[in-house]
């Protein structure tokens, strides 16, 4: 999205990173699992409007549409529909496996840190910029999408649509009974 | 700087998306992480997409691909979930002992 000034575009990055940071913290940390659910729906809205700002409006809309509107409502109705006494039990169990994972985890995040840090991505920008053809094309990203889903992506998109009838009849066969 | 900011932000999710998909001992809690996980991958995608590939977006259709296959785990998730619930009257990671009898 062209937006007017520089500093309005840094600050809807760094509230939404702080709205991310926080979520996906909320996400684990959180005892209650509605909490929680309600937390990830909050980051899934984030993301949605971070690719707003990152020029993809028609993923913004399928995210926006598919994972807060059925994932997230899905999620939210298998947390009501097995809802017990069961989740205040065991919410400061802090055992050895648990600090395990967190060293591990933390480590993993380090790492790649260092390793984004290092590679230089303007150097890989530079270079696939000057071999792509400078043409003025005067149809839109939706557009596009859509012509790739039925030129290039056409046999992937079947088989996504068989997966998924696929799939929703099977949910519905194991939950049923 | 910008573009090392995003991919930070993507690897600080697919953390935590981990160490919650290990150590959760809810099911349905586990499932959230695993969502977390494949946002994580999304925003590398739309991002490389937006920054290398802006004439073509192969990286945006590639992520619809996962919203989709997002959709589809999240049902059968949901639908094996409430089966063993169904059964064992629990959704505890470490109670689900079925093939144990």
């Amino acid at each position: 999205m062209d937006l007017p000034g520089p500093i309005h575009d840094f600050l809807l990055v760094f509230l939404e990173s702080g709205l991310i940071l926080l979520g996906g913290l909320g996400v684990v940390l959180l005892t209650n699992p509605i909490y929680s659910a309600f937390s990830l729906g909050l980051v899934l809205v984030c993301i949605s409007l971070f690719y707003i700002l990152s020029n993809s409006h028609f993923v913004a809309a399928a995210q926006l549409l598919i994972y807060v509107g059925a994932i997230n409502v899905l999620i939210l109705f298998a947390v009501m529909f097995m809802n017990g006494s069961e989740y205040y039990k065991d919410f400061n169990l802090w055992t050895i496996g648990n600090g395990l994972t967190s060293l591990v985890c933390t480590s993993i995040l380090v790492l790649l840190i260092t390793t984004i840090l290092d590679t230089s991505w303007y150097g890989i920008i530079l270079t696939t910029r000057s071999n792509q053809i400078i043409e003025q094309d005067l149809i839109s990203n939706s557009q596009q999408i859509g012509i790739h889903l039925a030129t290039d992506f056409f046999l992937p998109f079947e088989f996504i649509s068989i997966i998924l009838l696929v799939a929703l009849i099977g949910a519905i066969a194991v939950a049923r009974q | 700087m910008m573009l090392e900011h995003i991919l930070v932000l993507s690897a600080y999710l697919f953390s935590i998306g981990i160490y919650g998909l290990i150590t959760s001992r809810n099911m349905v809690r586990a499932l959230m992480c695993l969502e977390l996980i494949l946002n994580a991958v999304n925003i590398n995608f739309v991002t490389f997409s937006d920054f290398f590939d802006s004439r073509q977006l192969k990286g945006n259709i590639f992520s619809i691909f996962v919203i989709a296959i997002a959709a589809a785990e999240a049902a059968i998730g949901s639908a094996i979930v409430s089966s063993i619930y169904r059964n064992r009257k629990s959704t505890r990671i470490n109670q689900s002992t079925l093939l144990n009898k």
